[in-house]
C-alpha cells in the first residue's frame, strides 16, 4: 500500500467520521466527571492494594518485635519490615512519576522521551524487587513461625528439607518469567529512546 | 458562552480526530473506549489554561498524542465507564466492500508501526504538511521526511511479506 493510496482511504474514513456527530454536551461533562471522580481508579489501583498489604505485614512485625529474641530473628525481621515499606514506596513513586509526565505543554517527541525513561526507572525497580523477593522468602516464614508459634524453625531441618526445594522451584520459574518481562519492556523502551536521541543529534 | 459551552463545543466539532487517534492506538472496542474517555479528560484539563497560543487543532493534537503514548491498560481496570459504544461505532455508509477492506488493512498497517512512526503517518494522513508535524512532534522538518520516507519502505516491505 502507498502513502498516497494511504491518504486517499483515511480521507474517506474522515469524510464518514465527520459526518456522524455523535457526542453531546451531557455525554461529553459525564465523561470527564466519571475520570474526576474514578482519580484513584486511574492511578493503579492494584500496586496500592499491595502496597496496603504490605504495610500491614510491615506493622504485624514491628508489634510482635520483641518476640524475636535472637540476632538472626533480629536481622530477618529488619530486612522484612525495611523490605515491606522501602519497596512499595519507591514502587508506587516511580509509577506516579510515569503517570505524571505533563501532557499539554510538551510535545510528542519530549512525551515519548519522558515517559520512556520513567517506565525504564519503573521497570528496573520492578527487577530489583524480583531479586529482593528471593530473599524475603527466606525470611519471611522463620519469622512468621517465631511470631505466630515461638518456634525456631531455623533448627527445624525437616521443614527446610520440604519448604526450601519447594520455594526454589517456584522462585526460579516466577523470576525467570518476571525478569524476561521487565527485560522485554526495558528493551522496548531502551530502543526507543535509542532512536529519539539519534533523531535529536542528527538535527 | 462559558467555558465550559466553549469546549464541549470543542470536542464536538473535532470528535472524529480523537475517534481516529484511538483507534489507531488500542487494539480493541475497549481499550479504545477508555482512551477515548481519558483524551476528552485531559483536553478537559488542559483546557483550563489553553491560552490560545497554538491553533486549537494543534492543542488538540498534541494532548490526544501525548495521552495516547502514556495511556496505561492496566487503568482501564476497575473504572467506571460512561456508555458511549455509539461513538465507537463509526461505519463508512458506503456499500464499497472493497474500500471497507482497504480501511482495515490500513489500520492493520499503522498498527504494526512502531509508536513514533504512528504518530508522523497519522499527522502525515490527516492531511498535516511537514511544519505541522514538526510543530507536533517536536522534530524537525528534515527529521519528518527521513521518517517518512522510512516509513513508506517499511510499509512496501509489510506488502512483500
Amino acid at each position: 500500500m502507498e502513502l498516497e493510496e494511504m491518504k486517499s482511504l483515511w480521507f474517506n474514513l474522515s469524510k464518514e467520521v465527520e459526518q456522524q456527530k455523535i457526542l453531546t454536551d451531557h455525554l461529553i461533562i459525564e465523561m470527564t466527571k466519571e475520570r474526576i471522580n474514578s482519580k484513584l481508579n486511574k492511578i493503579a489501583l492494584p500496586e496500592m492494594i499491595g502496597a496496603l498489604v504490605c504495610f500491614t505485614g510491615a506493622l504485624f512485625i514491628l508489634v510482635n518485635f520483641s518476640k524475636l529474641d535472637t540476632w538472626y530473628f533480629i536481622t530477618c525481621g529488619v530486612f522484612t519490615i525495611l523490605y515491606l515499606i522501602l519497596l512499595p514506596i519507591v514502587s508506587l513513586r516511580s509509577l506516579f512519576k510515569m503517570k505524571n509526565v505533563s501532557l499539554d505543554d510538551t510535545n510528542y517527541k519530549q512525551t515519548l522521551i519522558k515517559f520512556s525513561r520513567n517506565k525504564k526507572r519503573y521497570m528496573m525497580i520492578q527487577k530489583s524487587s524480583i531479586y529482593f523477593s528471593l530473599l524475603l522468602v527466606f525470611t519471611a516464614m522463620p519469622l512468621a513461625g517465631k511470631i505466630i508459634n515461638n518456634k525456631d524453625i531455623f533448627f527445624e531441618s525437616n521443614i527446610w528439607y520440604i519448604y526450601l526445594p519447594i520455594m526454589l522451584v517456584f522462585l526460579f520459574f516466577f523470576s525467570r518469567w518476571g525478569i524476561k518481562c521487565v527485560n522485554n519492556v526495558t528493551q522496548s523502551s531502551e530502543d526507543l529512546l535509542k532512536d529519539l536521541e539519534k533523531s535529536s543529534s542528527s538535527n | 458562552m462559558t467555558k465550559k459551552q466553549a469546549f464541549t463545543e470543542v470536542i464536538k466539532e473535532n470528535q472524529g480526530i480523537i475517534f481516529k487517534i484511538t483507534s489507531v492506538y488500542t487494539n480493541n472496542k475497549e481499550d479504545q473506549q477508555d482512551l477515548y474517555q481519558e483524551i476528552v479528560y485531559q483536553l478537559f484539563k488542559s483546557y483550563k489554561t489553553f491560552k490560545g497560543n497554538a491553533k486549537i487543532s494543534t492543542w488538540m493534537y498534541r494532548v490526544a498524542l501525548n495521552t495516547s503514548i502514556t495511556y496505561l491498560k492496566k487503568e482501564k481496570r476497575g473504572g467506571v465507564r460512561i456508555p458511549i459504544e455509539k461513538i465507537l461505532t463509526y461505519k463508512t455508509e458506503q456499500e464499497d466492500t472493497i474500500i471497507e477492506d482497504r480501511i482495515v488493512l490500513l489500520h492493520t498497517k499503522i498498527k504494526k508501526l512502531n509508536i513514533i512512526e504512528k504518530g508522523i503517518i497519522l499527522l502525515y494522513l490527516e492531511g498535516k504538511n511537514y511544519d505541522e508535524i514538526a510543530e507536533i512532534t517536536g522534530f524537525t522538518n528534515t527529521n519528518v521526511g527521513t521518517r517518512l520516507s522510512r516509513i513508506k519502505e517499511k510499509l512496501k516491505t509489510q506488502i512483500l511479506k
